[in-house]
C-alpha cells in the first residue's frame, strides 16, 4: 500500500470511529457514555504520549503532572472563563510546564529521563499541595458549577478525534521523520541536521497540550479536586501501560489497546479487580519480552514465527535430554583433536 | 537547642536514614550491575513485610527469626525472577538504551502483578503489630527498641554487603561486571550465573528491609512505593552503581529530612527532598559521592 | 432427515409456546410478590481506601440486608420484599465510583442507593444523587463545603469538623487545659478541622504552641513531636488518619512524650487501634468517637450481630453512624414506600431516632448528634464527653504509654 492509500485507509477509520462516537451518547446508555468517556479519555492520552515518546523513546512518565496542571486550571478558571476557554488555558498551561521542564531535562536519556520526569510529576504535586495549604488555605478545589455530561462527552471525543488526527498528520511531516529519527539514532539525526532540542520540545509539550486539555476536561466529573486525586501517578503508568502494550511507534496501537482496556477493566473490575491490575502487570511483561513492538505489530506472519520459535525450541530441548546434544559435542570435539 | 536534643535529633535521622541504605542497596546492586532500574522493589520490600507479619500472628514466630527466612525466600524469588523476565531482553535488546528502557517497563509490570496479588491473598485492609516497643536509653536518649534494632541490622547488611563486594572473589567478580561486562566474560566470570544470583541478593535485601519494617510501621499493599522513590533518591545522591554512595546517601538523607522537619514542617520536608533529588539528577547526574568516572 | 425433523421441531416450539404462556400468566402474580429490592452501591475493596471501607461501611450494608432477608424482608409500606445488593468494587477510583453511579441510577434504574466510602468519593456522587433523585445518606463524608452545595438529596450523617472541635474545645476548658499542640493531615480532612480547632479556640484564652502539618504517609513524626514535648502542653490534638495515628502514638511512646490529655482522630475508633497498640498501651487515649455497646440497648444488639455475622468489630465512630442511616433509610421505606422523593423529604423532615440517639437534618447536616470526644479505657473506647452522652467518666491524666 502506498502512502495515499494507507492515508485514505487511516482517514476512513478514523471518520468512521467519530462517527461511532458521535452517536454514543444518543443511542447508548447512561453506562456506555461513562464507560466510552474513560475509554476515549484513555485514547487520547496514549495516543498523544505515543506521539512524542514512542518515536524518540524517551520514556515519560509525566503525564500525570500535565493532567493535574489542566485539572486545576479548570478549577480555578472555569467560573470566570467559558468552557472552550478553560479547556484551551489547561492545554496551554500543560504546554508551557512542559517546555520549561523539557528545556531543563530533555538532554538526558533513558531511565535518567524517566526517572526525572517521575521525580517532576511528584515535585509538582507537593508544591501544589504546599502552595494551595499557605497561600490559599485550602487544599482541594470544588466545582460547583459543571456543564452537561454530553458536552463534556463531545468535547473529550473532540479530543481523542484531534489527537490521533495530529498523529496522523505529525507523521507525515518533517517533524514527524525527525521525531523518529531521534529515537532511531540521535547523534546521528544531529550531524544530518536536525535541531534535535527544538523538536523534542516541540514533541513534549504536544504531549502535555492534549493531557491538560484532557484533565481540564475530565475534572468536572469528580465536583472535588484535590493534588492527590489528579496528580495521581496511576493516570501516568496505564497511560503507559496501555502505549506499550499496544504498541507505542504506531498510529493504531495505543487506540486499539485503550479500547481493549477499557472493556477488560469493566469486565474484570466487576469479577475480580486485582485480577485486571495483575493481568495488567503481567501482559505488559509478556509484551516486552515477546512483542516489543505492540499488538499493533501482531501480524499473521507473528503467529507463525512463534509457532517456529516454540518448535525449535522444544527440538533443542528433546535433544539435550536424550543426550545427543552432548553426544554431538563429544564427536565434534574428538574430529578437532584428530 | 541543647546538644542532647540536637544528638537525638541526629540519631532518630540515621535511623530513618539506615532503612533508606538498605532498601537503597539493593536497588543499587541491580542498576549498576544489571542496568535493570527495579522499580519493583518496593513491592518485593512490602512481601517481605507481610511475610513477617503473617508468621508473627499465625504462628507467633519472633519476627527475628524471620528475617534469615525473609531474605532466602526473596533471594529464590528474585533468581527465578530474573531467569523468567530479565534474561531474555538481554539476547534480545539491540542496544544498551533499549534494553535499559525495555528492563523498566517489565520492572513496571512487575510492580502491578505484585502489588495487586499481594492485595488479593491478605486484603487491603491496614496491618501491624507490636513488637520491642518499648523505648530503650540510649545515651540519655529514648529510642524504641525496635527501631534500635532496624538501625543495627540494617547497618550490619549493609556494611555486610560492602564487605562481600569488596573482600571476597565473588565481590570482585561482581565490580568487574559492574566495570566491563565484556572484559568480565573474557577473563571467565561468569554472566549466566552471577546475574541470577546477584539479582536475588539483592531482592533478599529488600525482603530483610521489610520484615524489619513490619516491626516499627503499620503495613498495607500500597506501602512498598515510597520506599522505591526514596530509594530512587539515595540511589541518585550516592551515584548510581556506588555502593558505599548508597549507604552514606541514605544516612545524609535520613538525617537531612530529620533537621528539616524540625524547623520546617514536614510537609515542606517532602517538597525538598524532591528539589534536592531533581537538582542532584540535573546538576551533577553521577551523584555526590562518585568521582566523575561515569557519563550521564 | 429434513423432512422428518422439521415436525418434530414444531411440535417442541407449540409445547414450548404453550408452557411459556402458561407460565406468564402465573407469573404477574409470584414476580409481583418476590420482586427484590435491588439496592446499588460501589465500594472500595482495593486501593487506599479499603481499610476505612471495609472497617466502617461495607460490613453494615451486608449486616443489614442480611438481618432484613432474615426477618422476610425489607418492609415496604407492609409488604415485605427481599433485599438484593448489587455492588462493585470501585478501586478507590473516583472515576470508577462516578461510573457506577451513573450505571446503578441511569441505566439499571435500582430502586435505592447507598453512599461509596470517604469525602472525596461523595462529592462526586453528590451532584449525581441530585441529577438523578436518589436520596444518599453518608456517613463518612466529612466536610462543611459538601454542606454548602445545599444538595437536597443529600444527606451527612457523621458529625461535622465544628461541632467536632468545638466538643473538643469545651471539654478542655472543662478540664482547666492551658496549652496545646497540633499537628494535622495535609489533605481536606487535616485542614477543616484544623481551621475549625482554631475558630472554637478563639477567646478561650488557650495557648496553641505549636502547630504543624504533615503530608499522609509520613514514615517519621519524631523531629516534630519532639520539639512539641520540648514545649510541654498540657494537650496533643492530631487530625490524622490511622496510620499516622499509630504511627504518632507509637512515636510519642518511643520519646516519652505523654500530655495529660493526648487526642487523635480517624483510627482511635478502629479496633485496629487496641489490636496494634494493645489494649494497655491504648488506655487513656483520646479520639473522635461517639457510640460504643453501652450507648444504648439497640448499640448492644447491633455490636453483637456485627461480630457474629462479619467477624470483626465496627469502629466505634462511623460504623455507628452508618448503622443509623441504614436504620432511617429501613424506617423510610416502611413508612412512604420506594418513592424516592416521599423518602427525601421523609429523611429531611422528622426526627429519627437511632442507635445513636435523635438524628435530625438542617439541609444536609445532622444537627441531632452533637460533637463527642471518646477515651480508650479498659480496652473499650468510651464515650467521655459532654456528659448527657458519656458511658464512662473523662480521665484527664493520661497513664504513662505502655
Amino acid at each position: 500500500m502506498n502512502d495515499r492509500q494507507l492515508l485514505t485507509r487511516d482517514l476512513l477509520v478514523l471518520f468512521g470511529l467519530t462517527g461511532w462516537g458521535l452517536s454514543l451518547p444518543y443511542l447508548g446508555s447512561e453506562f456506555m457514555v461513562s464507560m466510552g468517556l474513560t475509554c476515549l479519555m484513555y485514547v487520547a492520552l496514549s495516543s498523544s504520549w505515543g506521539l512524542f515518546c514512542g518515536s524518540t523513546r524517551y520514556l515519560s512518565l509525566a503525564t500525570s503532572a500535565f493532567f493535574g496542571i489542566g485539572a486545576y486550571t479548570c478549577a480555578m478558571q472555569l467560573e470566570q472563563l467559558g468552557w472552550v476557554a478553560t479547556i484551551a488555558l489547561g492545554a496551554a498551561v500543560a504546554a508551557g510546564v512542559a517546555i520549561v521542564m523539557g528545556a531543563a531535562v530533555l538532554h538526558l536519556r533513558g531511565t535518567y529521563f524517566a526517572v526525572l520526569t517521575f521525580g517532576m510529576t511528584e515535585l509538582i504535586r507537593h508544591a501544589v499541595t504546599y502552595y494551595e495549604k499557605s497561600v490559599t488555605g485550602t487544599v482541594g478545589r470544588v466545582l460547583a458549577v459543571v456543564p452537561e455530561r454530553d458536552t463534556i462527552y463531545l468535547t473529550v471525543l473532540l479530543l481523542a478525534v484531534l489527537t490521533v488526527g495530529l498523529s496522523m498528520w505529525v507523521r507525515r511531516t518533517r517533524l514527524g521523520l525527525a521525531l523518529m529519527g531521534i529515537g532511531a539514532d540521535e547523534q546521528r539525526a544531529q550531524t544530518l541536521g536536525v535541531n534535535t532540542r527544538w523538536v523534542k520540545l516541540a514533541g513534549f509539550a504536544m504531549t502535555a497540550a492534549v493531557a491538560g486539555a484532557v484533565g481540564a476536561a475530565m475534572s468536572v466529573r469528580w465536583t472535588y479536586i484535590d493534588p492527590h486525586t489528579v496528580f495521581n501517578p496511576f493516570i501516568g503508568f496505564q497511560t503507559v501501560l496501555i502505549a506499550l502494550i499496544g504498541g507505542a511507534m504506531t498510529l493504531w496501537g495505543p487506540l486499539i489497546a485503550a479500547i481493549v482496556f477499557s472493556l477488560l477493566a469493566e469486565t474484570l473490575r466487576l469479577q475480580a479487580p486485582q485480577v485486571y491490575m495483575m493481568s495488567l502487570g503481567l501482559l505488559l511483561i509478556l509484551c516486552v519480552l515477546y512483542l516489543p513492538g505492540g499488538l499493533a505489530s501482531l501480524r499473521w506472519d507473528t503467529w507463525k514465527l512463534w509457532r517456529d520459535d516454540t518448535r525449535a525450541w522444544w527440538k533443542e530441548k528433546k535433544r539435550e535430554w536424550t543426550g545427543e546434544k552432548a553426544r554431538e559435542k563429544k564427536r565434534s570435539r574428538e574430529q578437532r583433536l584428530v | 537547642m541543647t546538644l542532647g536534643a540536637w544528638l537525638e535529633l541526629i540519631g532518630s535521622g540515621l535511623i530513618t536514614g539506615g532503612v533508606y541504605a538498605l532498601v537503597a542497596l539493593g536497588m543499587n546492586l541491580q542498576y549498576g550491575l544489571m542496568r535493570i532500574l527495579n522499580i519493583a522493589h518496593g513491592e518485593f520490600l512490602m512481601v517481605g513485610a507481610y511475610l513477617t507479619w503473617m508468621a508473627h500472628t499465625s504462628l507467633g514466630l519472633n519476627p527475628l527469626l524471620m528475617i534469615p527466612v525473609a531474605f532466602a525466600v526473596l533471594g529464590v524469588a528474585g533468581m527465578a525472577i530474573h531467569f523468567l523476565c530479565f534474561r531474555r531482553l538481554v539476547s534480545t535488546s539491540p542496544n544498551l538504551d533499549i534494553f535499559e528502557a525495555r528492563g523498566l517497563m517489565v520492572a513496571f509490570g512487575l510492580m502491578f502483578l505484585v502489588q495487586n496479588m499481594v492485595s488479593w491473598i491478605w486484603g487491603g485492609d491496614l496491618r501491624g503489630y507490636d513488637f520491642m516497643t518499648d523505648p530503650v536509653q540510649v545515651g540519655g536518649a529514648p529510642v524504641a527498641g525496635n527501631k534500635l534494632v532496624v538501625f543495627v541490622l540494617a547497618l550490619l547488611f549493609s556494611l555486610g554487603l560492602l564487605a562481600l563486594l569488596r573482600a571476597t572473589l565473588l565481590g570482585k567478580g561482581v565490580r568487574a561486571l559492574m566495570q566491563s561486562p565484556v572484559g568480565a566474560q573474557l577473563v571467565g566470570i561468569d554472566t549466566k550465573r552471577l546475574h541470577p544470583f546477584m539479582f536475588g541478593i539483592g531482592l533478599g535485601l529488600s525482603g530483610v528491609a521489610g520484615c524489619l519494617l513490619s516491626m516499627a510501621y503499620t503495613i498495607s499493599p500500597s506501602m512498598g512505593e515510597p520506599y522505591t522513590v526514596t530509594a530512587l533518591i539515595v540511589i541518585t545522591l550516592g551515584g548510581f552503581g556506588s555502593m558505599g554512595g548508597a549507604l552514606l546517601g541514605g544516612l545524609l538523607l535520613g538525617v537531612v529530612e530529620a533537621i528539616g522537619m524540625h524547623y520546617t514542617n514536614p510537609s515542606l520536608k517532602a517538597l525538598l527532598s524532591y528539589i534536592v533529588f531533581i537538582s542532584v539528577l540535573l546538576l551533577r547526574p553521577e551523584g555526590l559521592f562518585t568521582r566523575k568516572t561515569r557519563k550521564a | 432427515m429434513t423432512e422428518s425433523t422439521k415436525p418434530i421441531a414444531s411440535r417442541r416450539r407449540i409445547l414450548q409456546g404453550g408452557a411459556a404462556m402458561g407460565a406468564l400468566s402465573f407469573a404477574p402474580g409470584l414476580m409481583a410478590q418476590n420482586a427484590p429490592v435491588r439496592i446499588g452501591y460501589s465500594m472500595s475493596r482495593t486501593g487506599p481506601w479499603t481499610g476505612g471501607a471495609q472497617v466502617s461501611q461495607e460490613p453494615n450494608f451486608l449486616l443489614w440486608a442480611e438481618q432484613q432477608n432474615a426477618a422476610g424482608g425489607l418492609d415496604v409500606k407492609g409488604t415485605k420484599r427481599r433485599i438484593e445488593l448489587i455492588s462493585s468494587d470501585d478501586r478507590s477510583d473516583v472515576e470508577t465510583v462516578v461510573r457506577t453511579y451513573e450505571k446503578l441510577m441511569g441505566s439499571d434504574k435500582v430502586d435505592l442507593v447507598l453512599p461509596p466510602w470517604g469525602s472525596n468519593a461523595n462529592f462526586a456522587v453528590a451532584p449525581l444523587a441530585n441529577r438523578f433523585g436518589y436520596p444518599f445518606l453518608a456517613p463518612t463524608a466529612l466536610s462543611r463545603r459538601l454542606v454548602e452545595m445545599k444538595l437536597p438529596y443529600f444527606f451527612l450523617l457523621l458529625q461535622q469538623p465544628k461541632s467536632m472541635c468545638d466538643a473538643l474545645v469545651d471539654m478542655f476548658k472543662a478540664n482547666g487545659v492551658r496549652s496545646v499542640a497540633c499537628i494535622y493531615v495535609d489533605d481536606l480532612f487535616g485542614l477543616e478541622n484544623y481551621a475549625a480547632f482554631k475558630v472554637a479556640l478563639q477567646g478561650t484564652g488557650i495557648n496553641l504552641v505549636e502547630d504543624k502539618s504533615y503530608p499522609g504517609g509520613v514514615k517519621d513524626l519524631s523531629p516534630v513531636l519532639r520539639s512539641i514535648k520540648d514545649k510541654n502542653p498540657d494537650a496533643f490534638v492530631g487530625f490524622t488518619y490511622p496510620p499516622d495515628t499509630i504511627l504518632a502514638s507509637r512515636q510519642s511512646k518511643e520519646i516519652g512524650f505523654n500530655p495529660k490529655i493526648f487526642y487523635a482522630s480517624v483510627g482511635t475508633a478502629f479496633p485496629l487501634y487496641k489490636n496494634v497498640m494493645t489494649p494497655a498501651g491504648a488506655e487513656g487515649v483520646m479520639g473522635m468517637g461517639s457510640w460504643n455497646a453501652k450507648t444504648s440497648p439497640g448499640a448492644k444488639a447491633y455490636f453483637d450481630a456485627h461480630v457474629a455475622s462479619q467477624k470483626k468489630e465496627p469502629d466505634r465512630w462511623a460504623s455507628g453512624a452508618c448503622w443509623a442511616g441504614l436504620e432511617i433509610l429501613t424506617a423510610a421505606v416502611k413508612q412512604v414506600g420506594l418513592d424516592r422523593k416521599a423518602i427525601r423529604d421523609f429523611v429531611a423532615g422528622t426526627t429519627h431516632k437511632t442507635i445513636i440517639g435523635d438524628v435530625k437534618f438542617q439541609g444536609s447536616e445532622n444537627v441531632g448528634t452533637p460533637g463527642t470526644v471518646s477515651q480508650w479505657q479498659n480496652g473499650e473506647f468510651e464515650v467521655v464527653w459532654p456528659a448527657a452522652r458519656a458511658t464512662a467518666k473523662l480521665n484527664a491524666n493520661k497513664p504513662a504509654w505502655k
